[in-house]
C-alpha cells in the first residue's frame, strides 16, 4: 500500500503540490493524470524517495520514505520499481548489464554468469524483446520502444512489489504506446503488483486503472474508477476525459493568453 | 548621486554576499561528499573492479599526455635558464634550478593542470550527462548509492593516479632538462647532476608528492561535486563543467600558494 499524507512541494519559490492526500490499496493500479508541469512526476519520484517534499511524508507499506535510515530506504526502493520517462539506461552499459543492474549488487557484478542470465532474458521476455538480438547492444542502438521495454524490463527483474511508470508512451508511436499498454496490463496480471502510473494518454489510463487521480495546480481534483471519471461532468475531468471539451477549454486559454 | 553611490554600494555588497553564501555552500556539499565516500569506503560498499577501471581510465590514460608536459616543462627551464646563466654564474646551478622548478613546482601543477583538463572535466560532464538524463535517478531507484558506484570509485582512483603522475612528470622533466642543457648551452650531465645534488633535499620529493596527493583529492572531488549536482539540460551540462574547471583550476593554485608557507619554511 502507498499513502501520500499532506505532501507540499515548492521549487524556487513556486508551489508544485499544495497538500496531496492519497491512498493506493495493494495491488491496484491508479493513473495520475493533469495539466504538465502540475506536479505528477514530482509526486512519483517521492514513492520511493527521489524528491523529498517540504512537508508532509509518504507511507509504502506502513513504513515513512523519508524517516527512514539509508538501509531501511535502500531496502523501500528495492520493492519498489521505477520505469522513467525516457527509460534511463546507463549509456555505458549494454543491455544485459542493464537490465541485470535490478537485480542485488552481487548478482549485477556477474550479469553474464548462466544463473543471471537466465533472469535477464526471462525478464526481457516478459516484455516481449528477444534476448538473442539485443543482450550485447548498447542502449543508443535502440529505437525508443524497445529503450522503455529495456527499462520496463529492468523495473520487474528484482521482482518488485509496486511499479511507479512515468509517462510509459510519451514519445511512442500508436502501435508502439498499445504494446506498452498491454504489458502493463500483462505485468499488472501476472505479478499482482501494485501500479502507479502518470500519463497524459487518458485511454491508456482508461484501459489500465482501476481509479484515476486528476492533478491540477498542485491539489487531487478528482479520484474516481474510469467510469466515474467518464461522467463527470467537471470541466477539468472533461477536457482529459473527451477531445471536445479539450478543444474548448484550449480556445478559453488561449483568449486568455 | 548619493543614491546612486547608495545603490551601487547595496548592489556590491548584495553581490560578495550571494558569492559568499555560494561558497559556503560548495564548502558544506563537498566535505559532506568527502564523508559519503570515506563512509562508502569503510563499509566496502566500493567496487574494488570498478577503482581498477578507474584507475586505467584516469590514470594510465593520462601517461602520454603527462609525458609530453613534462618533457617539456623541464625543456623549457633548461633552455631559458641556461639563457639567463650564460657568463653570470657557473653554468652547473642550472641543474639545481631545473631540478627544484620542475620538482617543487612544474611537475606537481602542470600534472595537475593536464588532470583538470582531462579527467576533470570528463567526470563532471559524464555526471552532469547521467544526472540531466535521470541515470543517477536510475541508480538511486534501484537501491543503489550514486557516491558509492559513482563518486567513490572516480576519487580513489585520482588519489592512487595523481602522485603516480606526478612522479612521472618529475621524472621525464628532470631527464629532458638534463639533456636540453647540453644541447643548448653545453653543460655535461655530470656537471648537471653534480648542480641537481648541490641544493637537494629528500623533502623536496615527499613536498612534490603530497602536492600531487593534495591535487588527486581536490579535483576529483570538485568534479564530481558539480558533475552530482547539475541540472537543467545541455545547458546545464555545460554551464557546470565550465564552473567545475574554474573551480578546480583556482582550488590548485590556491592550495600550491599554502604549500610553501606551511611546507617549506
Amino acid at each position: 500500500m502507498i499513502e501520500y499524507r499532506d505532501v507540499h512541494k515548492a521549487f524556487d519559490d513556486t508551489p508544485v503540490l499544495e497538500g496531496v492526500s492519497l491512498t493506493i490499496e495493494t495491488g491496484e493500479c491508479l493513473s495520475i493524470v493533469g495539466p504538465s508541469g502540475t506536479g505528477k512526476s514530482v509526486l512519483l519520484k517521492m514513492t520511493n524517495g527521489l524528491l523529498e517534499p517540504d512537508q508532509g511524508d509518504v507511507f509504502v507499506d506502513g513504513e515513512a520514505v523519508f524517516q527512514a535510515t539509508r538501509r531501511q530506504l535502500e531496502s523501500i526502493r528495492r520493492k519498489v520499481g521505477y520505469v522513467f520517462q525516457n527509460a534511463a539506461l546507463f549509456d555505458s552499459m549494454t543491455v544485459c548489464q542493464n537490465v541485470s543492474q535490478g537485480l542485488p549488487d552481487d548478482e549485477a557484478r556477474r550479469c553474464h554468469s548462466p544463473p543471471v542470465l537466465a533472469k535477464v532474458c526471462a525478464a526481457l521476455d516478459a516484455v516481449n524483446l528477444e534476448p538473442s538480438e539485443i543482450l550485447g547492444e548498447l542502449p543508443a542502438s535502440l529505437s525508443g520502444g524497445m529503450r522503455k521495454r529495456v527499462g520496463l524490463a529492468r523495473a520487474i527483474i528484482g521482482r518488485p512489489q509496486i511499479l511507479l511508470y512515468d509517462e510509459p508512451s510519451t514519445g511512442l508511436d500508436p502501435v508502439n504506446s498499445a504494446v506498452i499498454t498491454l504489458l502493463i496490463k500483462d505485468i499488472q496480471r501476472r505479478m499482482q503488483v501494485t501500479s502507479v502510473v502518470v500519463t497524459h494518454d487518458i485511454q491508456q489510463a482508461f484501459e489500465i486503472s482501476a481509479r484515476i487521480a486528476l492533478l491540477q495546480e498542485g491539489k487531487l481534483h478528482f479520484v474516481g474508477t474510469p467510469d466515474a471519471f467518464r461522467a463527470s461532468d467537471d470541466p477539468a475531468v472533461q477536457a482529459f476525459a473527451n477531445r471536445q471539451a479539450a478543444a474548448v477549454r484550449a480556445a478559453e486559454i488561449m483568449e486568455v493568453s | 548621486m548619493v543614491v546612486v553611490v547608495r545603490r551601487g554600494a547595496q548592489g556590491i555588497l548584495r553581490l560578495v554576499g550571494r558569492r559568499s553564501e555560494s561558497i559556503a555552500r560548495d564548502f558544506g556539499a563537498l566535505a559532506i561528499l568527502s564523508w559519503h565516500v570515506l563512509e562508502a569506503l569503510f563499509c566496502g560498499r566500493v567496487s574494488l573492479r570498478e577503482i581498477f577501471e578507474q584507475c586505467y581510465a584516469v590514470g594510465v590514460r593520462s601517461v602520454p599526455l603527462v609525458f609530453v608536459t613534462g618533457m617539456l616543462s623541464g625543456l623549457v627551464t633548461s633552455q631559458q635558464g641556461g639563457y639567463q646563466f650564460t657568463g653570470s654564474v657557473p653554468l652547473y646551478v642550472l641543474g639545481s634550478v631545473v631540478t627544484s622548478s620542475v620538482i617543487l613546482e612544474l611537475g606537481p601543477v602542470i600534472t595537475a593542470f593536464v588532470f583538470i583538463g582531462r579527467v576533470g572535466a570528463r567526470i563532471t560532464a559524464e555526471l552532469g550527462t547521467m544526472r540531466v538524463s535521470e541515470q543517477i535517478d536510475a541508480l538511486s531507484s534501484l537501491g543503489r548509492d550514486p557516491v558509492a558506484v559513482l563518486a567513490a570509485p572516480r576519487m580513489i582512483a585520482g588519489v592512487i593516479s595523481m602522485p603516480v603522475l606526478v612522479a612521472l612528470a618529475n621524472t621525464v622533466g628532470l631527464f629532458s632538462g638534463l639533456v636540453a642543457s647540453r644541447s643548448t648551452v653545453g653543460l655535461g650531465p655530470e656537471s648537471f647532476l653534480y648542480g641537481a645534488r648541490l641544493f637537494w633535499h629528500n623533502w623536496d620529493l615527499l613536498y612534490s608528492l603530497s602536492k600531487g596527493l593534495s591535487f588527486g583529492i581536490v579535483i576529483p572531488l570538485i568534479a564530481c561535486h558539480m558533475g552530482l549536482r547539475t541540472h537543467g539540460g545541455a545547458e546545464g551540462v555545460g554551464r557546470a563543467t565550465t564552473a567545475a574547471v574554474v573551480m578546480m583550476i583556482v582550488t590548485i593554485l590556491v592550495i600550491d600558494a599554502l604549500f610553501p608557507p606551511l611546507f617549506l619554511n
